[in-house]
């Protein structure tokens, strides 16, 4: 990161030095090399981006080719005055506060515990991470396996302790459930994170610490937290951002149920889309979904920039 | 004065030691209990996946029994053979990742280069797409792609999969093209190089653990996708997340073939994942955190 690479001179000049003048092309080398990615991303995003819009004010006809009747701002009164709408918006909060949380307390947690560790770190870290190469979809049904009343291995350990119910079955277990199946799979990240942070931490500062006193805690505490901040930031940013994004375990385990326990919001968003193919709504929510994810992530920009961070 | 000199200086050492052996113990403990709680789901799909269909649902787990390769077996042959579930997710999810690789090492390096006005807006409008809601996402695309005739193929999964391994592979790349320091470039253009050649010959060689990293994470992620194909794919481009999937049918599931898919899923991911560990954090970072 050290090396600015962009206040070059020699190469911001034209390739050959004995063209006439330096005169800049309208379009540089670098601007032609973005073009062909870019022009596609574009298409990929902008396009999308649009007809998202024309589709929330519209009543989308599948059948015979594709269709819009403008119908106005219909789907948004509908989407303002849902009242399951907002049941959704509050489950998606929860659900996205505990996972998040359970996934840097226990990612910190292991990664702490890693840094201790001097043999055979390289081999725990390769085990412990895992998960993350997973399937959502596969880690979701690998629950379901896991968690079935008469022959899943958890529901079996837990009849064992005590507790005979179906786990995906009643509303508060189940929620409970899918979170954990998404801690499971991502908790690995925040720990690569958070190691690479700490393992930054020059030894010299620790050292120093110890000398002055510092027993494990206060270390922590004032020396080893203010140092990865950053890190721990950038790791919440990226985590953040993809609970937002990925539903595939809870769609295939309860599918949003039982009793709309675990219907966060991209959930109910495919529901309204692909099984009511009701696309005008669909498009609705999904707008206000992607709002939602850019505010999150501005503010985590800022916080990085402020922080200076980002190049 | 005797008193000051024979003052044992190591007794306030020896509490700390003892703590810090005590916390050894806590810490190999902890560290137990998280390849435990990591471990055992996977383990026991590996597992499952050898047993017959008795042992699959038996009320008390079995740890021992005859193992057996019916399950795989049965994948192959019989009616809904996974050959070519295999084969879609082999080429949409390659395709993809190439693609994504080849587009992003153009822009990442243009993006790393360029000092142009707005740079900082078009990077995060850049990464911004990546960040975007799948669910929102899916819903206009599957409009269009009916309009244009690309559900039900893999053409349009591959292009399904590159709104969000493109956005990634540029940012990917350019974090790792940022790491290479200008003045290798500029003595090729002084050797005689044309910018093209210098990027060729000189950059590109230079990040080369860029560019298998950013190809195998893109693999992971389109590999792994389950939104996107439910929606765009059909009989003629259905992926190895949706075969797990239609096992699970109203009437029952037969949990052997799928513990048996589940693994013929995951485990090739984990492999390429740990193959390119040393670049994980940059990688998924987005090159924001350098590592160690």
């Amino acid at each position: 990161m050290a090396h600015r690479a962009t206040s070059s001179p020699v190469l911001s000049r034209a390739a050959r030095p004995e063209t006439r003048a330096p005169r800049a092309p309208w379009i540089g080398f670098e601007g032609r090399m973005m073009t062909p990615g870019l022009i596609l991303l574009a298409a990929l995003s902008i396009v999308p981006f649009l007809a998202l819009i024309a589709m929330s004010f519209s009543r989308v006809r599948l059948l015979g080719g594709v269709a819009l009747d403008v119908v106005g701002l219909t789907n948004w009164v509908r989407f303002f005055t849902d009242a399951d709408m907002w049941m959704s918006w509050l489950r998606t909060i929860i659900y996205f506060v505990l996972t998040v949380g359970f996934e840097m307390v226990l990612g910190i947690g292991i990664a702490l515990c890693l840094y201790r560790v001097l043999r055979g770190r390289n081999i725990l870290l390769g085990l412990l991470l895992l998960p993350m190469f997973a399937a959502p979809s596969i880690v979701g049904l690998l629950g379901r396996y896991l968690t079935d009343s008469t022959f899943g291995l958890y529901a079996w350990v837990l009849r064992s302790l005590g507790y005979a119910g179906d786990i995906l079955g009643s509303p508060t277990t189940a929620f409970a459930a899918v979170v954990l199946m998404d801690v499971w799979e991502w908790t690995p990240l925040i720990a690569l994170i958070t190691l690479a942070g700490l393992s930054s931490v020059p030894q010299s500062v620790r050292e120093a610490a110890a000398v002055d006193g510092a027993g494990g805690w206060m270390a922590l505490r004032y020396i080893i937290f203010p140092a990865i901040s950053n890190v721990l930031l950038v790791a919440l940013l990226i985590r953040s951002m993809d609970a937002i994004r990925y539903f595939d375990i809870i769609w295939v385990t309860t599918g949003g149920g039982p009793a709309d326990a675990t219907k966060i919001v991209p959930v109910r968003l495919y529901e309204t889309a692909f099984r009511f193919f009701d696309l005008g709504y669909a498009a609705a929510i999904g707008l206000a979904m992607l709002a939602f994810s850019i505010i999150i992530a501005r503010t985590f920009v800022r916080l990085l920039d402020v922080r200076g961070l980002t190049r | 004065m005797s008193t000051v000199i024979t003052a044992p200086r190591k007794a306030p050492q020896s509490p700390l030691e003892a703590s810090s052996r005590r916390s050894r113990w806590v810490v190999v403990l902890l560290l137990a209990l998280a390849l435990l709680w990591t471990l055992v789901p996977l383990l026991w799909m590996l597992l499952s996946s050898f047993k017959n269909r008795a042992d699959v649902t038996a009320a008390t787990p079995q740890l021992l029994f005859a193992p057996t390769l019916d399950n795989y077996r049965n994948l192959f042959s019989g009616p809904n053979n996974l050959g070519p579930y295999i084969w879609h997710s082999v080429l949409a999810a390659g395709i993809s990742a190439l693609l994504a690789v080849c587009l992003g090492a153009l822009a990442g390096y243009g993006l790393a280069r360029t000092q142009m006005r707005g740079k900082r807006h078009l990077a995060f409008w850049i990464i911004s797409t990546r960040m975007a809601p799948i669910a929102a996402v899916v819903v206009p695309l599957f409009l269009i792609f009916r309009g244009l005739g690309l559900i039900d193929s893999i053409p349009g999964l591959v292009l399904a999969y590159l709104t969000f391994n493109l956005p990634f592979a540029i940012w990917l790349m350019s974090a790792f093209f940022a790491e290479v320091p200008a003045s290798l470039e500029e003595s090729a253009l002084v050797a005689g190089c044309t910018r093209w050649q210098a990027f060729w010959t000189v950059v590109l060689p230079l990040t080369k653990s860029g560019l298998v990293t950013t190809f195998i994470l893109c693999l992971v992620f389109a590999w792994n996708d389950y939104a996107f194909a439910v929606v765009f794919s059909g009989p003629n481009s259905q992926t190895l997340p949706i075969a797990a999937s239609q096992l699970v049918t109203q009437t029952g599931v037969d949990w052997g073939q799928l513990t048996a898919i589940g693994t013929i899923v995951v485990v090739p991911m984990m492999l390429a994942g740990l193959a390119v560990r040393r670049w994980l954090v940059t990688g998924l970072t987005l090159g924001a955190v350098t590592g160690e």
